[in-house]
């Protein structure tokens, strides 16, 4: 009988990670610049309908950057507030987000948003009328107040789960040495645990950025003017879905690939500073 | 005078399993006591419910004069209390210097001088002022170790715990964790050891206890608990353990 030869050990882990990530680095900014080049190639060569139509969608990107910026820095707030509740010995805190995070898991993000905006002012201006209150009867919020609104209450349930898978990475030895030194759980938290996590984190805390920013498309279906919308309104009275959508969808792409290269070299950073 | 460790009819459970049936035991100022017992028997439990890491259902248990009720009581307990764990538990993000200065920071309130002055004499004390810029990743398990009780000392705790601290080493590095452990008895400092290093028992403690099945079986000096012991248990335990 034969005995099966020992695989070869792979050269040591750490060293060759480092080479691939450096690489990858770089092949991604040609993609970022290959995609931006056609943009510009598109504009300048084809300007009717192409440089008008990028004037016209101009102030909805603006406008989509503006909503993904301001949700995820919401998001990572609420979410890290969410995730911690998930993970307290509190046991009402802690059912509280629990619910919070399955009910949100479980409906669409679509009519998440839809509901916020067209179900959740209703709903006040009813209670309004019942208990009599003129305030509450007028109620009536900024449209992209409750897109951001509906997209940060909707994200901050999935960021949670980002949070507490990360912080229970951390081995439990962790957070009893720190408190065992007479640490209070917050710095704890604060010095050992967290600045721990934050690595664990990043790459899936990237992921739900660029799962964000295309998901802000949604909110064209309340009438918020971001790209998709601006592109549907262009689309409609040039009647040329081929280029536009293109464009639109090319706009997207070069927003997704910077967003990616930014969270690239986040974890890059973390990594390096140990 | 009083004991500085005071623990009365303390119970435990985990679930239904009753892991620790009431215990009593009292440890004298400079007193090094060592804990042996087969796994599972509770001991480090029961030094866990010292500084709390555990809770305990029933009985109570006063460090120097401070119950371990309130959650103030527990964090204040906590600065006078050091502990060492089995796996080390260094905070792998931060360098072995910062690793001994932190606590000293934010709890003590020292500033970033005198904390590292502190830091750096106790890592000449534990041997490793080299290593100070390394992190814990770089250091051997042993190195690692007695990084850890520098960090401990750091607090200037009035009381060391050690949970099994040479269980996680590699034979050739125990003695230099149980040199540094030695040096301390030496000095004086109260210290709760749970170990099965007979060697180190019988060089520094002034008890032994046995505990099993989560009670406490026997106690006497360690040359008396190891070499004569009257208890069943005890002796069928000793049998397995020592040659």
């Amino acid at each position: 009988m034969s005995i099966n030869p020992i695989p070869s050990l792979p050269t040591p882990a750490a060293a060759t990670f480092r080479t691939q990530k450096q690489e990858r680095f770089d092949r991604w900014w040609i993609m970022v610049a290959a995609v931006v080049a056609l943009v510009l190639l598109l504009i300048f060569l084809k300007p009717d309908p192409y440089k008008n139509l990028f004037l016209f969608v101009r102030d909805g990107i603006w406008r989509t950057t503006y909503i993904t910026i301001t949700s995820f820095a919401l998001v990572a707030v609420f979410g890290l507030i969410a995730g911690l509740a998930r993970l307290t010995k509190i046991k009402i805190i802690r059912g509280i987000a629990t619910v919070y995070v399955e009910v949100i898991r479980g409906i669409p993000m679509m009519v998440q948003i839809i509901y916020w905006y067209f179900a959740f002012p209703a709903i006040v201006q009813e209670l309004g009328r019942g208990l009599n209150i003129p305030s509450l009867m007028e109620f009536r919020p900024d449209g992209i107040v409750m897109a951001i609104f509906g997209l940060t209450f909707g994200y901050s349930a999935y960021m949670s789960e980002v949070y507490r898978a990360g912080i229970q990475s951390i081995s439990k030895g962790q957070m009893e040495a720190a408190r065992s030194l007479g640490m209070t759980y917050v710095q704890a938290m604060r010095y050992i645990i967290i600045p721990q996590a934050v690595r664990v984190i990043l790459p899936p805390m990237g992921n739900e950025l660029i799962t964000l920013l295309k998901d802000t498309a949604l909110v064209s279906a309340v009438t918020i003017p971001e790209l998709t919308r601006r592109g549907r309104e262009f689309s409609s009275a040039n009647f040329n879905p081929i280029e536009t959508w293109t464009m639109v969808a090319l706009l997207y792409l070069v927003m997704t690939l910077l967003a990616t290269r930014l969270v690239a070299y986040l974890e890059k950073i973390a990594r390096y500073e140990r | 005078m009083e004991p500085i460790i005071q623990i009365k009819g303390v119970h435990k459970y985990f679930g239904t399993l009753e892991a620790l049936k009431g215990i009593d035991l009292e440890i004298q100022k400079g007193e090094v006591v060592v804990i042996i017992g087969p796994s599972g028997s509770g001991k480090s439990t029961m030094l866990r419910c010292i500084n709390r890491l555990e809770e305990f259902d029933e009985g109570s248990i006063i460090v120097d004069g401070i119950p371990l009720d309130t959650a103030e009581n527990i964090n204040a307990v906590r600065t006078e209390v050091g502990m060492v764990f089995q796996q080390f538990n260094l905070f792998p993000h931060i360098s072995v210097l910062e690793n001994v200065m932190l606590a000293q920071q934010i709890v003590r309130k020292r500033d970033k001088a005198e904390a590292e002055k502190v830091g750096m004499a106790l890592l000449n004390k534990v041997g490793i002022p080299e290593k100070a810029k390394f992190f814990p990743g770089q250091l051997s398990g042993g190195q690692q170790q007695r990084v850890a009780i520098a960090r401990a000392l750091a607090m200037n705790p009035k009381i060391m715990l050690f949970d099994e601290p040479t269980s996680a080493l590699d034979p050739e590095m125990i003695q230099e964790v149980l040199d540094v452990m030695v040096a301390l008895a030496r000095e004086g400092m109260t210290m709760v050891v749970v170990s099965h290093e007979m060697g180190f028992a019988r060089a520094c403690a002034h008890r032994a206890i046995l505990m099993d099945a989560g009670q406490i079986i026997e106690q006497a000096a360690p040359d008396v608990l190891f070499n004569h012991p009257t208890h069943e248990r005890t002796k069928a335990f000793l049998s397995k353990v020592l040659h």
